[in-house]
């Protein structure tokens, strides 16, 4: 008995080194990419082009300051928060009231209205793009980033919806109907009942809104078109462009671009994988 | 002080074929503690849910203290409800639990406070104050959400099956505490369940309900001993009355019952009703307990009861330990009964024996209508 454990112990690793091989694989594949792009951003271009893979030595550090002050980045960087967060804010509150309805209330038009909010998204956005041209140009509201986030807002409810709806669905309906006994106004209950139960969904859509608009690209550069309206995708592109090829400055403002993003992930990503795997309540 | 009266109660969903609930009608007296009683899917809870103004209504009224309340909104008829899965907030505290329907009512602070702490301290939750449901357990949620109607201090208490959650031993101690706090807050209480234990021991009264209608109002004694129809005769009692297929003969000296066992005469019945049985099928029906291995012991001077012997074949034997339940079928046919005897019996399976039958306690029901008979 007592030397067939470490036998077995044994044969449970080897058991287990497919799956340690699948995980190493997997991070040379999704960490390679941004360990070379990391190591561009502290490279100038004439460097790169020498040889692509090489260290930075020495680190221009300096590259990060230039991007900021002397190429309209910081300009870039508060467009996209500003978009970026009320485009979120506005997503999630309508979002999670319209999955509290859908979850909650059977009303005439229910099934179609959950419909039409699920072909939103299996509609790519490609397809949408020209109508949301036309429509923005006579609104006034081409080229400004009040048109960008109402077009956030609306590619981005369907998804939204689609996971609030499907966790605030497991929320017990006795729940709602001992906060009716209680006296609270519908409203009242979405907001003391469903909101705080529903938080880790919230969550959820929260990160994953986030991090997607904020690398938002194509709606961006098709409704913006002044260099101080454009947010950070969009201004990497600048160093791309058809007239230059800045790789080391593009590969700087990646870096930037993708620091808010690997923050809120740091932050939310439990909350987030709780909320996507966890039931509602117990 | 609150009476509750439910008059031809009906509720119809769309798209069903057949009312949930049909012409229900009931009065709860000030005080009283009625439990709605059946099947699962009958409609109790359906009705509950109306009273509490959680469903809206087909037709019918409901009036509290003579008051029709159908237009009244949930929160304004002054109700709580227990909830069969407690429905307590799993985000906050006990005492946010049950502060949450203080706090809506522009109650003080203090006063809010000073009623949860009296609440807390009579259901004995006065240690678990700050924890939060996920830490409680299943009593201790049961106890919560009771706490919860009681702070409101409200003029009815509905329950909804409370005590369906909790295991056997749980349940008992739980009943009985129910019970004493009714009694002690004296609130008009309607309670839901289908279970016949809880409607026995807790109901003064218990209204019987099968497919969406009422079948039988009483106490539970009286409902008990006099089953208005076969589903309450079976329903009631563990074993269920045995139901058999019989006939009624008119002899010189009364009526008799035909049984595939044998025939009997039916004491103390009112003989004009029987008589337009006379001749006719009818569905015998005897309790379990009045069954009995070997007639039982007489006091002097009391008078005779009346015994019918039947032929039986034992067909099983379950020894509970406190009694015995033996299943039998009567000579000469395929009837099977069951018979509720004492621990002490010898019988075994395969034997023949006669049981003594108390036709005293014989129901007898019409086949066509399902009724009692007299």
């Amino acid at each position: 008995m007592a030397n067939s454990l470490p036998m077995r112990s044994g044969f449970a690793q080897l058991r287990r080194a497919p799956l340690v091989l699948f995980v190493a694989v997997y991070t040379v594949v999704t960490g390679g990419p941004l360990l070379w792009v990391a190591m561009m951003s502290l490279r100038t271009t004439a460097e790169i082009f020498k040889n692509p893979y090489g260290f930075p030595a020495p680190a221009h550090w300096e590259k990060f300051v230039d991007a900021w002050t002397k190429s309209n980045y910081a300009t870039y960087f508060w467009n996209s928060t500003i978009v970026v967060l009320i485009a979120v804010a506005l997503v999630t509150a309508v979002g999670a009231m319209v999955a509290h309805c859908l979850a909650r209330y059977s009303f005439r038009g229910n099934r179609l209205v959950r419909f039409a909010i699920l072909t939103g998204l299996v509609l790519p956005p490609q397809l949408v793009i020209l109508a949301l041209f036309q429509i923005l140009l006579d609104l006034n509201l081409y080229n400004t980033l009040t048109g960008l986030i109402l077009v956030y807002v609306a590619t981005h409810i369907a998804m939204t919806v689609y996971v609030l709806e499907g966790f605030f669905a497991q929320i017990p309906q006795d729940l709602f109907d001992a906060a009716r006994m209680d006296g609270y106004s519908d409203f009242e209950i979405f907001w003391r009942v469903t909101v705080p139960i529903g938080a880790p969904a919230i969550f959820t859509t929260v990160t994953l809104n986030f991090i997607v608009l904020w690398n938002e690209f194509l709606f961006a550069v098709v409704l913006l078109t002044d260099d101080n309206k454009r947010t950070l995708p969009l201004g990497i592109m600048h160093f791309t462009g058809s007239h230059q090829l800045d790789v080391g400055m593009a590969a700087t403002g990646l870096m930037i671009a993708m620091l808010p993003v690997i923050v809120v992930y740091a932050f939310f990503s439990d909350t987030m994988i709780k909320g996507m795997t966890a039931g509602a309540v117990r | 002080m609150a009476i509750v009266t439910v008059d031809g109660l009906c509720k119809r969903y769309a798209g069903a074929p057949a009312p949930a609930v049909h012409d229900v009608t009931f009065t709860v007296a000030d005080r009283e503690f009625m439990v709605l009683l059946g099947p699962s899917g009958c409609g109790k809870s359906t009705v509950l849910r109306m009273i509490a103004g959680l469903e809206p209504i087909t037709a019918g009224t409901v009036s509290i203290d003579g008051k029709v309340v159908n237009q009244v909104p949930a929160k304004a008829r002054d109700i709580a409800m227990v909830f069969q899965s407690y429905a307590l907030y799993p985000h906050m505290t006990v005492y946010d639990n049950l502060a949450f329907g203080l706090r809506r009512r522009a109650i003080g602070k203090a006063e809010v406070a000073r009623r949860v702490q009296a609440a807390a301290v009579k259901l004995e939750l006065t240690e678990l104050l700050q924890r939060k449901p996920h830490a409680l357990s299943g009593g201790q949620r049961q106890r919560v959400a009771v706490g919860r109607a009681i702070v409101r201090d409200p003029k009815v208490f509905l329950f909804d099956e409370p005590l369906s959650n909790l295991d056997a031993a749980l349940r008992v101690s739980t009943r009985n505490e129910l019970i004493r706090q009714q009694r002690e807050i004296g609130t008009t209480s309607i309670y839901v369940t289908h279970d016949q234990v809880e409607a026995m021991t807790m109901g003064d009264r218990i209204c019987i309900m099968n497919q969406g209608k009422v079948v039988q109002i009483g106490r539970p004694l009286e409902v008990y001993r006099s089953p208005a129809d076969t589903f309450v005769s079976r329903f009631l009692g563990n074993p269920p009355m045995n139901l058999l297929p019989g006939r009624l003969e008119q002899r010189n000296d009364g009526i008799v019952a035909h049984l595939a066992g044998g025939t009997f005469a039916l004491p103390m019945r009112a003989a004009s009703v029987l008589a337009r049985y006379a001749g006719g099928e009818v569905i015998v029906g005897v309790r379990p307990e009045d069954l009995y291995e070997a007639l039982p012991a007489r006091d002097p001077g009391q008078s005779a009861p009346h015994f019918a012997r039947l032929p039986v074949r034992v067909s099983g034997v379950e020894p509970l330990g406190a009694e015995t339940l033996l299943m039998v079928s009567l000579d000469g046919s395929d009837a099977e009964m069951i018979a509720r005897i004492g621990r002490d019996t010898t019988l075994r399976r395969g034997d023949r024996v006669e049981l003594a039958l108390d036709t005293a306690a014989v129901h007898l029901f019409d086949p066509a209508t399902t009724r009692a008979i007299a």
